[in-house]
Order: C-alpha cells, then structure tokens, then sequence
C-alpha cells in the first residue's frame, strides 16, 4: 500500500495505442489526458528506479549477526545466501540459465481481489478476436490509464457513468461481492474517500503495467538462447511481508460464488473432450518425436547401472511405451501404475517374485524378498526393467514404499526408469535414497494431457463440483427398494425443507418412523432400522447422536446438490 | 504394444515377460540388450576398459585409507576377546563406536571393508542389520541371530565355504523365527564350546559381532532393548557391539539412559572427514596424469560443487565422475584416443577415414592448422597417414603436456600450501579448478601468492623447496626409475632455460634448478647474517655518537637506505620467486590452448548438469509459464512472461491465472476468468459453452495433478494454492 502511494504522485507513460481506440470521447478530455501524461513521461524513470530499491527495513535485518550465523547454518539450502554469507561459493551449479527461483518462488505484489480480472482484461484487451461490441472492457483500460489527482474526478465521473449505462447488460451485474467484479469498486470510488481512491489507482496502475509492459522498450530481454526468449522481470522487490500479509488472515477473501451458479454444472465424463489446437497438437507431436533420439542413450545409461527418471509437464507415458515397445521387447519388464489408485508395494513385489520368477510365495520380510529377487535374478542372468509411472504417486508417497523401490532399482540386474510430475516429488528421497537410485533426469516435456493419471485420481478439484457425488447417489439410490427409496426421499426433501437452518441436526429417528409409517413405507421400526443400516453402510446418511441420546439422521451432500437429486428423481 | 494394456481399473502393476521362462536358464546370453546395441563399438570398449580401471584405483584407495582405522577397531575386538576370559564387570558388552559422518551413501563401502577385515583376522561370525530390518525388538534379534548362525553365506557366500559347511552339517537350518537369543546361545554351545574334536580347537571362542551401521535411524527403545538383552548373555556369549554413528557421539548419550549406557564399555573411533577422502579420491585417481579421463575446469567445479554443497557422499561423486565420463565416450570413436598413453599409437591407427575426419573438425585443432605452411595444410587434409601421424605425435604431447601440468600444479600446491590467507585454495584440487579455468599465472590471486614467497624467511623457503624437490622426485618416479639426485647444475642461470617446455625434461630441469637455488639459499645463509651484524655495528657506532637532529635524520636516511640493499637471500629469493613465475607460466597453461583437448577433457557441463542436478520444478514452471520454449510454436508468443493469450495450452492459461490468486482460489471466477479469454464473445455466465467448462476441469484436475493446489474444506469450490 505504500508502494502504491508513492505511485500516485508519479504518472504512468502513455499509451499510444489506448487513445486511438477511444474515439468515442469528448475531445476536452483525451486534450487533457494526453497533455498531462506528455508532461510528465519525463518523471517515468524515477518511477522504476523507485520501485527497485530495496525496502530499508530488509537491508537492515539482514545484517543482524543473528540472522548471518542462521544464513550460515543454512548455506546449503539457500543458494542467494550462500552467495552472500559463504567463504566457498558454488561456481557451477548456478548458471545464468536456471530458472528463476524468485520467478517460481516468488512473493508477487500482495494479491488482491482484482487481480484475476486484471490479468483476463489485459488479455481480452490484446485478443485480435475482440469485436468492436466488446471493446468497453478496453475503453475502461484506457481511460483510466493517466492518474494525477484532479484528473481523477473526471475519469471516476466517466467511468461511473460507464459502468452505470453498462451494468444492465454487464455480464458482470449480478455478483455484489464476486472478486471478478469492478462494478463496485468503482461505485463506491464514486464517494471518492482517500483509502478506495488508493485502491482503485494501485489497480489502474497495476494495469498501467501490465499494459504498458506491451511496449517494446519496456520489455527487458535479458538474453536469447536458440529461439528461446525469456525476459526477465526486473521489479522484484523482497518483501517478506507480503508472506505474513497472505497468511495473517484466517478469513479467506474470495468471493462466495459457487459453481451450483453454472447451469450445466454436471459434465458427464462422456463430453469431456481435450482441446487441442491444431498448431499445438503439430509441436507436440514434433517434441514427442524428438525425444525418441534419446531411447539409445537411456538404453546406454540403464546399461551403466544408472536408473533414469523423466520429468516435465505433460503425460510420460506415450514417451515411455513407446520405449518399451522398440527397445525392451525382448526383455522382461514390469509396468507400474504409480497413479493407480489402490497400488500396493506388495503388489510390485509379488509381480516380480510370483508372476515372473516362479516361486510359490512372497517372504514375509522385505529385506529377504530383496535378497531373492537378487540372487534369482542373477542365477537366470535375466535383466528386469521396472516402469514406474509416476513414482511420485499417491500410494508410492510414504518413505516405506520409496525404500523399497531404492533397493530394488540399486540391484545390478534391475533398471529402472520412472517419470514423476509433482513439483515436490524430489522431496521423496533423502540422501541414502538418492544414492540407492542414481537417477540420471531428463527432461521430457510433452504438453500431452495427463488421460490416464488424472482419470483415476479420486476426488478432484473441479470435477463438476459434486457430478461424481450426485452420480454415485443416483447409482445407489436406483437399486434400493421402492420403500427404501421412498424413505431416502422423506430424509431428502426434510433436510431441503430445513436447509436454510443454520445448524440443522437432522431428521430425528422418531419423525422419521412416523413419517413412514403415515405413508406405508413401513410397518415397524425394526423394519426401519434395517433400512437405516443399509444407507449407513453406503454412506447415505450420517448418524447424528443428540445430547438426550436420539438419532438424529443427516444426508452428508450439499442441499443444492440435493435439490438437483430430487429434480431429476422427478423427471 | 497396445496402449489399452497397462490401463486396468483393479490393476497397477503388468508384467510384460517377453519370452522369460524361469526354467531355460541354460543359455547364457550377456546381457543381449546392451551387447547388440554397443559392444562393438570402440568407444564403448574404451569407455569399459577405462573405467574399470579407475574402479581398480578407487578399490585400492578405500583399503589404504579406511586401513588404519579398521586395524585400529580389529585390534580393540580382538583385545576385548582375549582379556574376556579375565572376568570383567558383570553383563558389560565391549562396544566400538565409530564415528562416520554424514554421508551416509559412502558408508556402505566402509562396513564392507570392516566387515572382511574382521573376517580374515578375527571371527566368521558377523551380523550386520540396518534400520530397515529392525524395526521391532523382535525382528532385530532375528536377523541378528540368524546372521550369526547362518554366518558369512549371508553376507557374500563366496568366502570361506568350508567352514560354512561345517556348521550347517552341526545345526539343522533353523527357520528365521525360531532365531532368539536362546537358540544363539544352544548354537554357539555346540558349535563353538562343546566341539573341542579336530580343527575345532582353533575356531573355539570367537567373538560373536553386531554391526549396526546407522544407529541413529533406529528406534531407541529397540536398541535400549537390544542391549539389555546382550549384556544378559555377555557372561556366556562374547557378544563385541559396532555402531556406526553419523553425528557424534552425543547422539548415543541422548538415546541411552544410564541403566543403558553403563552396561556399554565404550571406545570412539573417528573416521576421516568426507571432504577430506574426496580429496584423496580426487588428487590420487583423477588428477593425475597416469589417468586417461580428466574433466575440464567446469565440470570440475560443478562435481565439486555438487559434493560440497549437496550431499557430501564420495559414492555420489564417483557415479557423477562416471556419468560425464559415459557422456564423454558416448557415440564418439575418436574418443577411443583418450585412453593410456601406450595405446595411442594403435588407437589412431584403428580410426577410420570417416574418424579422422571428425578429429579434423576440432576446434582446437584450427590454431594448430594455421600456424602451419600451406603445404602441411593440404597435406593434414588429403593424407590420411600423414595426418595419422600428427595426431600421434600431438597426442604424445599433450601426454606431456598432462604430465608437466598436474606435477606442476602440486609444485604450485607445495609452494603455496603454508601461505597466510590460502588466497589459492587449501588442496590441489581447488587450484586444479582455478589452472583449468584461464592461465592462473595472469591472475591477480597468483601475483599476490608469489609476492607472499617473497616475503618468506629463509627457513621456510628452504623447507618448501625440500618439499617441492620431493614432488618433483615422486612425480618423475612414477614414469622413470630415479637417478642419482647429484648430478650438478650444468647451467647455472635461470634465463637460459632448456627448450623443453613441457613433458619429463621440464620436470626434470625444474629439478635440476630448484636443487641449484636450495644450495644458492642455504649457503646465503652465513653471508646475509654477517651483512646483517656489519649494520648492526654501524649502528652501535652511530648511537654512540650523541647527535642532534640533523644527525639523526641523517642517520635515519642512511638506514633507509641501507635496507634497500638487498642481502644476498634476498636477491637470491627473488631471483627464485621469478623464476618460479617464469616456470609456470610455461607449465600452467590451461588445458584448452592445448590442439585436441577435445579428446581427453570433458567440457560439456550444461549438457551434463541436466542429467546429474536436475531441475524438475523448473521446467514445469518454464513450460507453464512459457510454453513457447519447448513447443517452439508461432501461436504463444508472449510479450512478457505474465501476460496470457487465448492461444496458450489450457494447463498454462490457467497456471498464469492462478498465480493471480491469493491463498484460496474461487472455482467459479477462476472458471469465468478462463473463460473471458478463451471464449470473449461469450456473455452469459450461467451458461458456460461445456466444452470450455470441462476444458476448465481438467486443466485444474491436471494443475492438481502437478501439486499446485489441492482442493480446500473450507469454502465450497475453493481451492488452497500450494505455492506462494
């Protein structure tokens, strides 16, 4: 916030193209603008410079002897501090060519709500798909492009008679507290008190940068490397504040749209289609091929009794089979699952000593399976590949399994070749591991879409918000008795009727039997508690125990799931 | 293969057995995968001959250096073993701790080595368990038990299998559970005691020895059990404990209460510090020039790096040494010339033309080619046998080249070992890394180190130059027996140096001068006391007089003067010091002037780095974050590494707008955001396109896939950001 302070006494550089679009305007009021951002273009670089300079307070703290002996303790982890506190510096592990650890690492600028429309502004804004119609989003950018003070008024005066004239036919009207709408801010900018104002420049500003970072001359490219551009951003500031900010408040600060506001809420699997495009889908099958030169260095690593691990965004596997099927055809090998979702080291092992070396059962102890797989290896003179998709998988995650599969891979006549894609997959291994494994990495980036890895991981995030809940329940509620249905509806439309209720306790064991025995559904209570089991066992409802020792019954899904549920029993 | 194959809903794990069958073991193909494909190329056998080679060396170095200190533990047991029988304190088990560091990997070498040692000399009976297989009070003893009863078949059954046999006749085999510290004791009573027949005799009473290498992995109510239960059977059994400790020897304090601990008769052993044996490994195997493989500077530092700053193991650095040198052989037949200096010659003369025309396309081969007439020029070009003939003689200097070189960064080392600061490094292999890398002689660091010379007494000039003759001596031993040390100077002024710039016959001048300037400085000795003892006279003299203050100026003017007279070690000193510049500016060249350096240093370190570091987080966020990098498409261009397009791969548009977001992150307006640049046009936000909504999905299910978010309990359709 101060930051942004500092910044509304300095313009922003003007943008050229901003004036052209916006043809529509008073004249008196493009004049102004464009005199006014004229003048002082000349203050610009004082902005940058300001922005650069390091916090006092960071310099400051960082000099404590407190915190150089904790720098010193620490070398090994932390390369920037290494190369400050150290006597012996690593000269060659880092290069110019790394990746940024503050670009991935980074405490970006501290985020607040607009930030995710900004981003889809500035980018609708460069879209040469954008017709004419659409353009508001853009005039909105333009306008508010310079930021002297009395210059404001007119601007907020503007944009507010926008926004007003526009928010009948806004997409974005009716979401009062959504972060993904401007509507507000700027409404509320109207009463022009000195916090909002701030905020709503510091935006501006933010998307004065992000828009003026278009120009070329303010692109800083740091360096090319065959076709490879990457400019580096130069305005990072260390501030470990922004850390705390972020994770001071317990209150989350998001808007509280849920997706029950999309209509077709419930994708079937079916429909689900990976969109490709055609230029990317042509690379991508050009990258893919161009990893195939790399089979015979694998086969000549693996050899060397090196195990070699793939990494990079995009499924691994096409790559891998690929391998297999032009250079192990002749060998055994296993194929492992790491994503499958009920794998079991266990599993491996057995594979490897019942299906493949032939003896009756798995010794009991881990250490002996290992001594077996060796030594029965080694008298067959057999070489066993392991493929490991995805090492890093859910049930290979525990040190237990990761073991293991060290021991395995550091057995002469076993190879293997694993991929992983979490970015904190190298934190399996510790050094003992690591020296077990002798992983050669690669880089293998494929941008093809992760179809199976995904398909059995249980519970994701966006999956429909609930389809996979909603289906299982329709499944389950379709082989039930007609009474028995009939008694799930009772619960059902009872915990709709109620769900306005702040803290709803459930429909209580004696309601619910005289409900069903009103409707026929059944004829005693022991009937019923047979049914209620039945649910429990599947899950369906919960069992809520109240203080004076009655059971209470809950359905454990969302009401607005619930309602869906009953629509389509109805249909 | 079909792709459906390894794609199961109650399945993960497929065996694919490609024609495997247990039973037809009879043929015995050697690794036909790796045959078909590389043992007929030269540069694979060359590859395979070298580093077999350096593994013999590497052998050699573990049982010189671990040697001491493991003879040092086998005389402990074996003293404990003989003084068992004198009745000491009840139920105390004799205990050697030996502490190992941190470097865990390497310590596997290091028991091994321990474990034949005690075997040859003490007892067949060991036991060695890791944390791994102990994790109970229960499992321990087991393994244990069955380690000493099973003995050395457990643990390399290629030794000693008579006296295996002999046990196992005595003992029916017992199962691994039936192992307690009972069935111990009834074995050892049969086996060791109660047979006093025949060649017996000799085996009664060995000591029984645990080994347990990584103590502090374990549980230490498991081992406070363990060693109750040892110092039980300590009176019947003699039972001698191995821990190896990786911190220090607190760490065996902290684990054991004194109920414990006083049943522990307790001896530390220390072993060497990583660093210090990665030294050793380095100077003695890779830095020399007997070796055929050297690594350029970089790579060097890089290794290095990666040892000092990573993971501290000996055993990871030796894989990392042999993966660039698997790089550096890998499909490259002219590589078949960097092997030892007598097989050049039939190493050149198996290149083929196709070869040779390779080595022709060197860099560093173009200074050499322009130095040349233009009739060598076409010649070197055109003929086959002559250029053949070059590349031998070139190859026969750059051996020389190699030789001078590493004795003279020793030379260098010796020199410089003692000096205050240690501006160049503390081992040679810092200088190593710091002569690989430019010309050290034109850098200011040596400048100041030759200056220090300058400044060194008389004593311990004389030391170093004792000491440097004595590298000079060892180096030029290893390629020549020595002869006598007292053939005198010929030449007696360092200008006229011999022709010989590099090889045997510089070593050999280095010699011959530096003997010549020990002689020159020990006997200047007498005559710069005496130059010394006439001032001081001169000054007595002066005092004497009592003066005023012209006097006095004067006199202070004269002693101004007076020490700008050099005595004669002085000028003797830096007569040697430029001297000293002069000879390794000559023989420091760094090795990349060298013509054909190519074959024998490893320099490509980027390409290396990739595969021995590794940097898996980086990439993803380069291919998210830039997709442009590796799909090399026209579409993605961004202007700036924030900025987003339609045009991007779903998982990356999505990755760039939640970097937008805070800690949690709202489905929905994530979902709107997609869905304003992928679809503008579209208005109404209730009824999303499905396609663009289930392209949504699953790039979040895929970034949820990558660890970037997880989805969050705290707010319907919210999800937590995992990084900042």
């Amino acid at each position: 916030m101060i930051l942004s302070q500092n910044l509304n006494l300095k313009s922003i550089p003007y943008k050229p193209g901003g004036e052209a679009l916006d043809t529509s305007q008073p004249p008196m009021v493009t004049n102004l603008l464009g005199n006014k951002s004229r003048q002082n273009s000349s203050v610009t670089p004082k902005r940058s410079t300001r922005i650069r300079s390091k916090p006092k307070k960071y310099g400051d703290m960082e000099l404590t002897p407190t915190k150089r002996r904790s720098l010193i303790e620490y070398e090994s982890s932390e390369e920037e501090d290494v190369k400050r506190s150290c006597p012996e510096k690593p000269t060659a592990l880092f290069c110019s060519d790394d990746v940024d650890g503050q670009d991935i690492f980074k405490f970006k600028s501290r985020h607040t709500k607009n930030d995710l429309q900004n981003i889809v502004k500035a980018a609708v804004s460069n879209s040469p798909l954008m017709t004419p119609s659409k353009s508001r989003t853009s005039r909105l950018l333009s306008t508010t492009e310079a930021t002297p003070r009395h210059v404001t008024d007119i601007i907020k005066k503007r944009i507010k008679r926008e926004v007003q004239s526009e928010s009948s036919e806004s997409d974005f009207s009716d979401g009062s507290s959504s972060d993904f709408v401007p509507d507000k801010s700027y409404d509320e900018s109207d009463s022009s008190s000195a916090p909002e104002t701030a905020e709503e420049e510091e935006e501006s500003n933010e998307e004065n940068e992000k828009s003026s970072s278009h120009s070329p001359q303010k692109v800083q490219i740091v360096k090319r490397k065959d076709n490879r551009t990457r400019p580096k951003d130069s305005e990072y500031v260390v501030t470990p504040d922004n850390y705390f900010l972020m994770h001071s408040s317990k209150k989350i600060t998001t808007s509280d749209h849920t997706l029950a506001r999309l209509k077709n809420m419930n994708l079937n699997d079916e429909n689900e289609t990976i969109y490709i495009s055609k230029e990317h889908e042509h690379k991508i099958a050009d990258l893919v091929q161009s990893y195939e030169h790399l089979f015979d260095r694998w086969l000549y690593v693996l050899s060397e009794n090196f195990n070699v691990i793939l990494y990079g965004v995009g499924s691994k596997r096409g790559v891998l089979q690929q391998f297999q099927a032009k250079n192990l055809n002749d060998q055994p090998c296993i194929v492992i699952n790491g994503f499958f979702p009920s794998l079991t080291i266990r599993s491996i092992l057995e594979t490897i000593v019942i299906d493949l070396l032939e003896n009756s059962r798995v010794p009991s102890n881990i250490g002996d399976t290992i001594d077996l797989i060796d030594s029965q290896l080694l008298e067959n003179n057999v070489d066993l590949f392991l493929i490991v998709h995805n090492i890093d998988g859910d049930m290979l995650r525990n040190s237990k399994s990761q073991a293991i599969l060290a021991s395995l891979a550091q057995l002469k006549n076993v190879h293997m070749i694993a991929t992983i894609d979490h970015i904190n997959a190298p934190l399996l291994w510790d050094c003992g591991k690591l020296s077990k494994l002798r992983w050669t990495w690669w880089d293998v980036t494929t941008f093809e879409p992760y179809a199976q890895e995904t398909a059995q991981a249980a519970g994701s995030a966006a999956r429909g918000g609930g389809a996979l809940q909603l289906a299982s329940l329709a499944a389950v509620h379709r082989s039930l008795t007609a009474n028995a249905r009939g008694i799930y509806n009772l619960i059902v439309r009872h915990q709709l009727h109620h769900h306005k209720q702040q803290n709803y306790q459930g429909l209580p064991f004696k309601d619910l039997y005289s409900k069903c025995r009103e409707q026929f559904l059944v004829s005693s209570d022991l009937a019923l508690r047979a049914q209620l089991t039945e649910f429990l066992d599947h899950k369906l409802v919960k069992i809520k125990r109240t203080y004076d020792g009655g059971e209470n019954y809950i359905i454990p899904i969302d009401s607005s799931l619930l309602q869906q549920f009953l629509e389509e029993q109805d249909n | 293969m079909d792709k459906d194959e390894t794609v199961s809903v109650s399945k993960g794990v497929f065996l694919f057995k490609n024609g495997f069958k247990k039973s037809l073991k009879a043929k015995h193909k050697n690794k036909a995968w790796v045959q078909s494909r590389f043992r007929r190329q030269p540069w694979y056998d060359c590859f395979q001959q070298n580093w077999n080679l350096f593994e013999v060396h590497i052998k050699e170095l573990h049982h010189q250096t671990y040697s001491t200190l493991l003879n040092d533990i086998v005389n402990y047991i074996e003293f404990h073993h003989m003084n068992n029988d004198l009745g000491s304190i009840e139920g105390v088990i004799p205990t050697a701790t030996l502490i190992t560091g941190v470097n865990q990997p390497d310590h596997v070498s290091q028991f091994n080595a321990l474990i034949n040692i005690i075997r040859e000399n003490v007892t067949p009976h060991i036991a060695m368990t890791n944390s791994q297989d102990g994790s109970t009070i229960k499992l321990l003893v087991e393994n244990v038990v069955w380690q000493l009863i099973h003995g050395q078949g457990m643990l390399d059954n290629s030794e000693n299998e008579n006296f295996d046999e002999s046990m196992e006749y005595k003992v029916p085999k017992l199962k691994k559970n039936q192992c307690t510290m009972k069935s111990l004791y009834n074995w050892y009573q049969n086996a060791c005691v109660n047979s006093p027949s025949k060649k017996k005799k000799v085996n009664t009473k060995r000591p029984l020895i645990i080994i347990i290498p990584d103590f502090e992995s374990f549980h230490c109510n498991v081992l406070q059990d363990f060693v109750m239960i040892v110092s039980s059977y300590i009176a019947k059994l003699p039972i001698v404990l191995v821990f190896g400790v990786a911190t220090s020897v607190s760490a065996l304090h902290k684990s054991f209460p004194y109920h414990v601990s006083s049943k522990l008769l307790m001896k530390v052993f220390h072993s060497h510090s990583s660093p210090v044996y990665m030294n050793q490994v380095l100077e003695n195997i890779f830095l020399t020039h007997t070796s055929p493989f050297h690594l350029s500077g970089k790579a060097f530092e890089l290794l290095t790096d990666v040892f000092l700053f990573y993971d501290f193991s000996v055993a990871g650095l030796l894989q990392s040494i042999k993966y660039c040198m698997m790089d550096h052989y890998y499909g490259d037949n002219i590589k078949t010339l960097c092997c030892a200096r007598q097989d050049i010659d039939g190493a050149v003369s198996a290149l083929s033309s196709h070869d040779l025309e390779s080595v022709r396309q060197l860099l560093s081969f173009r200074p050499y080619l322009e130095k040349q007439s233009c009739k060598i020029k076409i010649k070197l070009f055109e003929d086959d046998d002559f250029f053949r003939e070059t590349l031998c003689k070139k190859m026969q200097e750059i051996h020389d080249y190699l030789f001078s070189f590493y004795s003279c960064i020793r030379l260098l080392f010796v020199f410089i070992k003692d000096l205050p600061k240690n501006i160049l490094g503390k081992s040679v292999r810092e200088i190593y890394s710091k002569c690989a890398v430019e010309n050290i002689t034109s850098t200011q660091v040596f400048r100041e180190c030759m200056q220090l010379i300058n400044f060194q007494s008389q004593y311990k000039l004389v030391d170093s130059i004792k000491d440097a003759l004595k590298s000079v001596n060892t180096s030029l031993q290893i390629t020549s027996p020595i002869k006598s040390l007292r053939s005198t100077p010929v030449k007696n002024n360092q200008n006229d140096m011999s022709i010989n710039t590099i090889g045997e016959s510089l070593m050999k001048t280095i010699r011959i001068h530096l003997m010549m300037f020990l002689r020159q400085i020990e006997s200047a000795n007498n005559q710069t006391t005496l130059l010394t003892d006439g001032d001081e006279n001169v000054d007595i003299k002066l005092e004497a007089v009592p003066g005023d203050r012209y006097k006095l100026k004067e006199k202070l003017l004269r002693a101004t003067r007076v020490e700008r007279v050099q005595s004669e070690y002085e000028m003797i000193r830096s007569r040697f010091v430029s001297y000293l510049e002069e000879m390794f500016a000559k023989a420091l060249q760094p090795p990349h002037t060298q013509t054909f350096h190519e074959i024998l240093f490893f320099s490509d370190v980027s390409n290396v780095k990739k595969q021995i570091v590794g940097s898996p987080r980086g990439a993803i966020h380069t291919a998210l974050s830039n997709p442009v990098y590796y799909l090399q498409c026209k579409c993605c261009i961004l202007p700036s590494p924030e900025s987003v397009s339609d045009t991007l791969p779903d998982v990356s548009l999505t990755y760039k707008l939640h970097r937008e977001c805070g800690k949690h992150i709202n489905l929905y307006d994530w979902l709107q955001a997609f869905a304003a640049i992928v679809n503008p046009t579209e208005d109404d936000q209730a009824h999303q396109d499905p396609i663009v909504q289930s392209r949504f999905s699953r790039a979040v299910a895929e970034l949820q896939f990558l660890g970037f978010i997880k989805s969050s309990k705290r707010k319907t359709d919210h999800v937590m950001r995992l990084t900042w």
